[in-house]
C-alpha cells in the first residue's frame, strides 16, 4: 500500500512537437491508474513548467487558429479542472518578461477549483526530490 | 440492492463529449464531495468510461452501480450509490 509521486517536467516549447502536450495528458491519464492498482496503492501527479516549459501556460493561444490543434492552455486548464497541481517557475517567468497576468492561473470558467502555483524553483527542485518518478518532457 | 435508476440522483454529472479519462476523473471529484448513502447519475457518450473505468472504480470502492445505455441517445447513463 504506497503513493507513488510522478513528478512531470517540462521544458518544452508548446508547439511543432506533442512533448509537452503529451506531458498534460499523461499528467492526467495518471489520476485514473489506481483503478488497475492494488487497494490502497495510488499515485500523485504533479506538473512543473520549468525554462521554456513556461511558455506552456500562456494565456489566449491561438493554437486553432495558427496550427489546427487544440492548445496546451486548455490542457493546463483541464489539469486544474481534475484537481492536478501545476507549478510554473518563477525565476523562468521572470526571464522571459511574464506575470502572473500573462499565464493561466485558474480554470474558473470550466468548474476548476485549483490554481495554478507560481513557485521558486527550488520549490521545484524539492518537487523532484521527493517523488519516485521523474518524467521529463 | 436497490434499484438505482429508479431513484431520484441527488446529483447529475454531464460529461458529453469529454473523452476518457476526464469522465472517471470527474466522477471520482464529484463522489468525493458528496455523502454516503448519496447517488449520483453520470451521463456519458464515452464507451471505455461508461463499459469499463467508471465501473471498474465503482467496484474497487464498493460503491453500488447500475449502467444503463441508451441506444436511440447514443449516451450512457449511470447510476452510482456512493457508500
Amino acid at each position: 500500500m504506497a503513493i507513488k509521486k510522478l513528478a512531470f517536467i517540462v521544458d518544452k516549447l508548446p508547439y511543432k512537437a506533442e512533448t509537452s502536450r503529451l506531458a498534460f495528458t499523461h499528467a492526467i491519464a495518471s489520476q485514473t491508474v489506481e483503478i488497475y492498482l492494488e487497494d490502497g496503492d495510488n499515485v500523485e501527479p504533479v506538473i512543473a513548467l520549468v525554462g521554456d516549459g513556461v511558455l506552456n501556460a500562456v494565456k489566449d493561444q491561438k493554437a486553432l487558429d495558427i496550427y489546427g490543434v487544440t492548445s496546451l492552455e486548455m490542457h493546463m486548464k483541464n489539469a486544474l479542472l481534475l484537481d492536478l497541481r501545476v507549478l510554473v517557475c518563477k525565476e523562468d517567468m521572470d526571464r522571459l518578461g511574464l506575470s502572473e497576468d500573462n499565464i493561466v492561473m485558474d480554470a474558473e470558467e470550466i468548474g476548476g477549483e485549483l490554481t495554478t502555483q507560481i513557485v521558486p524553483f527550488e520549490e521545484i527542485m524539492k518537487e523532484m526530490e521527493t517523488a519516485d518518478h521523474l518524467l521529463y518532457f | 440492492m436497490a434499484d438505482l435508476k429508479s431513484s431520484t440522483p441527488n446529483e447529475t454529472l454531464d460529461v458529453l463529449g469529454r473523452v476518457c479519462p476526464y469522465p472517471l476523473v470527474l466522477t471520482k471529484k464529484k463522489l468525493e464531495k458528496m455523502n454516503s448513502g448519496e447517488i449520483l447519475k453520470v451521463i456519458t457518450d464515452a464507451p471505455a468510461s461508461a463499459e469499463d473505468s467508471i465501473p471498474r472504480f465503482c467496484e474497487k470502492q464498493g460503491y453500488p452501480i447500475e449502467v444503463v445505455k441508451l441506444e436511440d441517445k447514443g449516451y450512457w447513463e449511470i447510476y452510482i450509490q456512493k457508500s
